[in-house]
């Protein structure tokens, strides 16, 4: 690792629907490091999706906006950027892979043409050139005959054959980061395995950084090497990939470990985490994660926990690490470390 | 591709043959014949029965009637000092072809506009303006648009002419009440699109990639609006030749339509067909033109039409 | 590991009693369907405007002609073009009777007041505009009628059964379609007398065919969804199938269509009526009385702006009603 190349400080999104201020995001801070990977994780409306997009300035204002908060990327924070700014680093030091490949690309325009449009405004080629560089692009992402693929439109493209060329779209201008919304969520499961195969290639080829949202801990434990979980708009744990899968801390991530389906167990039952998450336009004053949680004492109810630092790379918001709570021992369910 | 079109081709020819054959049975099952003029003695009007194959059997007037309309044959008015029909409809026709080629572009390049414009400023004043416009234009008669513009500009403040067809001004308020209606209905369509449009994920992936605001608006998002609004050129030009009767006979425009009302009126029979013919021949061939221009310009159905 | 909070004691580290299902509530209330629809309806100003307007249409259309003595044919010669007057509105000047300063009324010795004016025939507006306004009212009727009993069953059978039926049943409407429902209705003209009778058979060989259309997709998209497979299986018929369970889940989409429907027809109808093919004098329609007017339009413009604003509103009313349902019932906005 050499050294930060994203940083992310106290960062607030609120959304202003129908006289509601929906916090989507409450405070959320990470860092991510050249060349590595770092998965977001969480259910849906935990603030991932958010927070990526916020990365990229795509926070659609009005309904949304930044309230508070710090995106650090090479020595500048990007919250005070102008559109003009965001035009500048989108796509060029930033890029974006997104959930649904089947709707992610313009129906009426020629693949090779979506590719060529980022090279043309970013890297000022001329047409043939970006030509060329797109039919290379196809071919890196694995798409046969790109020669001739350049020339067809997205419905003549498989749903894995799609997502290629959005990764080919977010690879052009070789960014920095790549952040993947949900890369295979939408795809069949051979597909999937592909997919994250061609990322991890591509993340060893040119070092960039990726940051990987899912709520699918199969794809996190094959890909990241740091892993951040988010609930009700906050980060409750991070750490490395080891410690959050061999030595979670806080009890929703056990949950999450627990709601893994494991090849191995007695039980025949899937395990799921009772209730539903908060209801950000009122979100709750203590823990957010409170109401579902199993060891809830009474000062989660009304107070925020603070970080406690477990290592120099795990910090879990959790009142069990305080010295006057009880002790509890993670459920024997958890996926990989109970094995 | 191929056989699509020829399939729709096949159509065209049934759906003309079916009004043809409509306009030949409405014809015969009018009440009495042309000839029942009292001052005729009977063997005067078997004569004239004779003359114009009117004792034949029906089939056989059927088949020669087909003959001759397919030879251009219309017959001769009544009203007219028994002109040829054709040639009649040749004189009036590109009058009207004129009213409702300007009407229509200008509606649907102004509608458009509007369209992309509502949709872009989604919810707020303008949106709103535009849209209670619009809704005012597609709910307002043409003929009463049409009294409106007349009584203030034509009259009160005499910017225009009241009627007429000669020189660029007399085409104003009788295109502009041919127009709204068009721009009306394709600015509430097209806002429609661009809003549901510029919801779709390529258009975040168009913003993703770094494009400016105008390049994902009109690279990406208007292209793919306008796709749908094709469609809505078939009604539109039956609306514009419905519009065309009343807006010819208030301005008397020497159109096609104001004769078409004329001849109802004066039970001028050849000449109602011919023109029944000729309209119906021209929306089917609309119809036929915005089905395949449909395929050429959406990618997806231009590939798609060939497995058909 | 020490909290900022000082106030933090030890009992709060007590287990928390929440009761279980405090968790698993659904934190929002559940409206139904239409009631969800209805409320949205109603917040739409627009709509609810147009609703208002078309009560008080309907209402002076049905009661309009005997708030005063006048027939809707009563002709007075004397009593020609004269503007309108109401004398509890006079110092209005469009109500005033008087045209370019001369009291009309009084220089023909009328002492009745005429709210809309009157005709050449010196036959009352007011009671002759409301006359016309019923039947375009009634032309929407039947337009409805058609819509729903011809369009519905129409779309309902050629979905439903599929295959051939559907098949021939296509075709058909491909050529209906095919025809301007303008031409359609000139050659009935031609064989019949013009009239509402004529019109009323045009609008129901024509007008249902949207409806059909749309009728006819919502069923191929709910045929083969588990619940009606499911009604199947316990043996429902046909018939029963189709009109307990496809129609009534199609409902929003057949009532927003009538509701877009019926302003065509009223259009349709004036139309005719205005170009001296629908409905002809002495019985009055709004389009016939509007091209009655036209013909002194330069000098007595009255004649034509009420029946022309009568015939607007309703088309109006019509057209924004049908929008606010079809944005009360759109599935995609509902929040």
């Amino acid at each position: 690792m050499m050294g930060k190349l994203l940083e992310v400080k106290n960062l607030q999104v609120q959304f202003d629907i129908f006289g509601a201020h929906v916090q989507a995001v409450r405070g959320v801070t990470f860092e991510l490091n050249k060349g590595e990977t770092l998965a977001i994780v969480g259910e849906s409306g935990s603030g991932k999706s958010v927070t990526s997009k916020a990365l990229m300035g795509l926070i659609p204002n009005p309904p949304g906006k930044i309230k508070e908060g710090q995106i650090v990327f090479e020595g500048k924070d990007l919250v005070a950027n102008t559109e003009k700014d965001w035009m500048k680093l989108r796509g060029k030091d930033i890029s974006m892979i997104f959930q649904d490949p089947m709707t992610a690309l313009n129906p009426t325009m020629k693949v090779g043409k979506q590719i060529m449009e980022g090279l043309i405004l970013h890297q000022h080629m001329s047409k043939s050139q970006a030509r060329e560089r797109a039919i290379d692009l196809l071919r890196r992402v694995g798409i046969p005959n790109p020669e001739k693929r350049v020339e067809e439109y997205p419905h003549q493209f498989s749903g894995g054959m799609r997502q290629r060329v959005v990764i080919a779209i977010a690879l052009a201008c070789n960014p920095k980061v790549l952040i993947a919304d949900e890369p295979t969520t939408a795809l069949d499961v051979t597909i999937q395995a592909q997919i994250l195969d061609l990322m991890r290639d591509i993340q060893k080829d040119t070092g960039t950084a990726i940051i990987l949202i899912t709520h699918d801990l199969g794809v996190v434990a094959n890909m990241a090497q740091r892993v951040a979980v988010m609930y009700g708009g906050k980060i409750v744990e991070t750490g490395t990939l080891d410690e959050i899968f061999y030595n979670p801390k806080h009890p929703y991530t056990w949950g999450l470990l627990s709601s893994m389906p494991k090849l191995h167990a007695k039980t025949d039952k899937l395990q799921a985490i009772p209730g539903t998450p908060p209801d950000l336009s009122n979100p709750p004053k203590g823990c957010p994660f409170a109401p579902r949680c199993p060891y809830a004492m009474k000062v989660c109810v009304d107070q925020m926990p603070a970080y406690t630092h477990l290592s120099e790379t795990q910090k879990a918001a959790c009142w069990l690490q305080d010295e006057r709570a009880p002790k509890v021992e993670p459920p024997k369910t958890i996926g990989v470390g109970g094995e | 591709m191929g056989r699509y079109v020829l399939k729709r081709i096949g159509f065209m020819i049934v759906t003309f043959f079916v009004v043809v054959t409509l306009t030949f049975i409405a014809m015969k099952m009018l009440p009495g014949t042309p000839f029942l003029n009292p001052k005729l003695d009977p063997t005067q009007r078997q004569a004239l029965m004779h003359e114009y194959g009117l004792d034949q059997p029906l089939a056989i007037q059927y088949v020669k009637y087909i003959w001759e309309l397919l030879q251009g044959n219309m017959g001769t008015s009544f009203q007219y000092g028994n002109e040829e029909v054709t040639t009649l409809l040749f004189q009036k026709f590109p009058v009207s072809m004129n009213l409702g080629f300007e009407a229509i572009i200008i509606g649907a390049i102004l509608g458009t506009l509007l369209g992309i414009f509502a949709g872009l400023h989604r919810g707020k004043f303008l949106d709103w303006g535009s849209m209670i416009f619009s809704m005012l234009g597609i709910s307002i008669p043409s003929f009463i648009f049409a009294g409106i513009l007349q009584y203030f500009l034509g009259v009160a403040i005499p910017l225009f002419p009241v009627a007429g067809w000669e020189g660029a001004s007399s085409h104003v308020l009788p295109v502009a009440s041919l127009a709204v209606g068009v721009l009306a209905e394709v600015a509430i369509f097209m806002r429609t699109e661009m809003v549901e449009v510029l919801n779709q994920d390529y258009i975040v992936t168009a913003k993703a990639k770094g494009l400016s605001k105008n390049a994902v608006v009109f690279k990406h998002a208007v292209r793919n609006a306008l796709i749908p609004v094709v469609t809505i050129l078939g009604p539109l030009t039956a609306a514009i030749i419905t519009g065309s009767l009343v807006i010819e006979d208030i301005f008397g425009i020497p159109g096609i339509g104001d004769q078409y009302v004329k001849s109802i009126v004066t039970n001028d029979y050849p000449m109602i067909m011919g023109t029944t013919e000729l309209y119906a021949a021209l929306f089917i061939l609309t119809i036929f033109i915005v089905d395949l221009l449909y395929g050429v310009i959406d990618p997806r159905i231009r590939v798609s039409g060939g497995h058909n | 590991m020490t909290s900022a909070n000082e106030k933090i004691t030890n009992e709060m580290f007590q287990p928390a009693d929440l009761a279980q299902s405090e968790s698993e509530k659904i934190s929002e209330n559940v409206v139904s369907v239409w009631r969800d629809a209805m409320r949205r309806f109603f917040q739409n100003k627009g709509a609810l405007a147009s609703l208002v307007i078309l009560t008080l249409i309907i209402l002076l259309a049905i009661f309009g002609p005997y708030f005063n003595h006048y027939g809707a044919n009563t002709q007075d010669l004397n009593k020609s073009n004269l503007p309108p007057k109401i004398s509890a509105l006079s110092f209005l000047p469009f109500f005033s009777g008087e045209q370019a300063g001369v009291d009309i009324y009084q220089q023909h010795n009328v002492h009745e007041d005429h709210w809309f004016g009157t005709d050449q025939l010196g036959r009352d507006l007011w009671t002759r505009t409301w006359d016309g306004t019923r039947v375009s009212l009634l032309i929407a009727l039947i337009a409805t009628l058609a819509d729903v009993f011809i369009g519905v069953t129409y779309g309902g059978i050629s979905g439903y059964f599929g295959g051939a039926v559907d098949n021939i049943l296509q075709r058909i409407i491909e050529i209906i379609s095919g025809i301007p429902s303008l031409i359609l209705t000139i050659l009935l003209i031609l064989i019949m007398k013009p009239g509402i009778t004529t019109i009323t058979i045009s609008i129901l060989l024509t007008n249902w065919v949207p409806m059909s259309r749309i009728v006819r997709g919502e069923v191929l998209k709910f045929k083969n969804q588990e619940f009606i497979l499911a009604s199947t299986t316990l043996g429902a018929s046909h018939k029963r199938v189709l009109f307990k369970h496809l129609i009534p889940n199609s409902m929003g989409m057949i009532i927003v269509n009538t509701m877009f429907s019926i302003p065509t027809a009223i259009f349709f109808e004036a139309f005719l009526s205005f170009i001296g093919l629908g409905i002809r004098d002495p019985q009055a329609s709004l389009g016939s009385l509007i091209n009655s007017g036209y013909e002194v339009l330069q000098l007595q413009p009255y004649q034509t702006l009420y029946p022309g604003l009568v015939l607007c509103l309703l088309l109006i009313s019509f057209n924004l009603i049908g929008n606010g349902l079809r944005d009360a019932l759109d599935p995609k906005l509902r929040r």
